[in-house]
């Protein structure tokens, strides 16, 4: 077990969005938190990722968050475009979470940034303006950021939202190979599966205040490919 | 060309006073970049303007409590700086934290408190009868009458505040940039926007005294507005917006003692020539890459 939430409670000060949700992340899952707009996926990713407190109930986490935190993908838009960063800069900042103030980036993590950007193929990139980049590249090296953390598992807010369908496949097949490979629990929000489907394997099902556990393939979808409206999943 | 020598000159009779000018303009920008990256800018108008009625506050308590002061004694400049830097560092948690509660109308904020620091500072001095014209240099800034003694002090403070900066900015650039990943890494978030803004304080605190609200918001946001449009790193974003702020301070201390014009202005007005010059070059480079592209 990677993650088990016991009976938790999540949400904000106008009170909890998730009520009583009890599921386990196994090592090398690849698990999709799926819902209608505003059911509460994103809040429940927050949860687990200790951004909000958890107002009743337990979080358990099998590895030291302080050694290893999670990688952690944001939706893109979350990021200001003021800032005047190249993709490596961007890259580095997951080399952070191991250091302690004052205490330089030295070569060595320098060089772990450029195997997570060559990782995500974009080595060549390295100098480029990130804001300069395509919304699926962005994606891209936000992953590479997420990577450099070299984390247990990493979780991601709608990674494939607004990207062209190319990159949403470069985006499916990069986090499924990065599952495969390095057996890499992956957790992401969507509320479009798409392509990003075929590399799913279990999902959180996340409507009117819960939150169940299933296999994907009870998943209902309307379009063979895709989750829309309020429709439930089926229990059979 | 020889005002020009006369200024660079060892014996120049306002040395030190075109120092304090050249450190002002230098590490304002320093701080300034994280008004521009945090979308803080109209903050940078009101927080001058808040430390001025610090000031005027001290120097009406210090008389309501223990009795009139002497006029540019040391002591004056210390309670000075002690009421700027309490007024401008409670005034900046304070709103910092409505904004991070995502309470709306931030411009409506940041209004009303310039207004009201600005009303407040009139209305301290009138009720302290000592606050004549000397005081109201210090509020506006009376770089001329800067000593070799404040000098010292505020060198030795900037570059305190520099290195803070420097040796902090991964830090810093985390929690400006990507505040949840930062939480996510375990960072206090809390405590590096408090040393921020506890660095903001002084610098801020410290230009007004020595180059008046008016230069000190100028020297904040126009040098950092101005080498964003050309930065490609944060580093260089850093730097330049200082080298440029520092070269501008001297620029405009220069045309001052030239052209004899108020120093303040002088100096604003020199950054607003550059700011347009660089847009337009800017503009002008992308023009030319779109015609050869095309």
């Amino acid at each position: 077990m990677l993650v088990e939430l016991r009976d938790v409670s999540l949400g904000y000060d106008r009170g909890p969005v998730l009520e009583r949700v009890s599921l386990s992340i196994e090592q090398g899952e690849f698990l999709a938190l799926l819902g209608p707009n505003g059911a509460g996926k994103t809040t429940l990713l927050r949860g687990i990722l200790g951004l909000i407190p958890v107002l009743a109930g337990r979080i358990d986490y099998g590895f030291d968050r302080a050694v290893s935190p999670p990688g952690y993908v944001p939706q893109r838009d979350a990021l200001d475009s003021i800032f005047p960063l190249s993709v490596f800069e961007v890259v580095l900042m997951g080399t952070y979470a191991k250091l302690a103030p004052l205490q330089p980036v030295r070569r060595q993590l320098r060089r772990l940034a450029a195997r997570c950007l060559d990782q995500v193929g974009l080595a060549d990139l390295a100098e480029q303006q990130f804001w300069a980049l395509s919304g699926g590249q962005k994606q891209r090296v936000l992953i590479a950021r997420a990577l450099a953390v070299e984390p247990e598992i990493m979780l991601l807010d709608e990674p494939t939202a607004g990207v062209d369908a190319e990159a949403e496949i470069a985006i499916t097949d990069l986090l499924q190979r990065l599952n495969r490979d390095r057996a890499l629990t992956v957790v992401l929000v969507t509320h479009h599966l798409g392509r990003i489907r075929s590399a799913v394997r279990s999902a959180v099902w996340i409507d009117e205040g819960r939150a169940t556990k299933q296999p994907i393939e009870a998943i209902p979808t309307l379009d063979g490919t895709t989750l829309l409206g309020r429709q439930r999943p089926d229990p059979a | 060309m020889s005002a020009l020598l006369e200024i660079l000159s060892p014996t120049f009779l306002l040395r030190d006073a075109l120092i304090a000018s050249v450190l002002v303009g230098f590490v304002c920008p320093l701080v300034g970049v994280y008004f521009v990256l945090r979308r803080m800018i109209f903050l940078g108008v009101a927080l001058p303007q808040v430390s001025a009625a610090g000031i005027a506050f001290s120097f009406l308590a210090y008389k309501v409590a223990v009795g009139p002061h002497e006029q540019l004694e040391v002591s004056e400049h210390v309670l000075a700086i002690v009421g700027s830097l309490v007024f401008t560092l409670v005034v900046t948690v304070v709103l910092a934290a409505l904004e991070r509660r995502g309470k709306p109308t931030v411009e409506a904020r940041i209004g009303t408190t310039y207004a009201v620091a600005a009303a407040a500072t009139i209305l301290f001095l009138a009720k302290d009868p000592h606050g004549d014209a000397q005081m109201v240099n210090l509020l506006k800034g009376d770089i001329l009458a800067t000593t070799r003694a404040s000098l010292v002090s505020m060198a030795v403070i900037f570059a305190l505040v520099t290195a803070a900066l420097l040796a902090f900015r991964k830090e810093l650039l985390l929690v400006s940039f990507d505040r949840d990943l930062a939480v996510v890494f375990g960072k206090r978030a809390g405590l590096w926007d408090l040393l921020l803004y506890l660095l903001i304080g002084i610098v801020i605190s410290l230009g007004v005294m020595t180059a008046g609200p008016m230069a000190t918001f100028g020297f904040l946001v126009v040098p950092p507005v101005t080498v964003r449009m050309i930065a490609r790193h944060m580093l260089s974003f850093s730097l330049g917006s200082a080298l440029l702020g520092a070269a501008t301070a001297f620029c405009g201390f220069y045309a001052a003692y030239r052209f004899d014009l108020p120093l303040g202005p002088a100096e604003v007005g020199l950054s607003s020539v550059i700011l347009p010059a660089v847009a337009a070059g800017v503009g002008l480079h992308r023009a030319v890459g779109r015609w050869q592209s095309a």
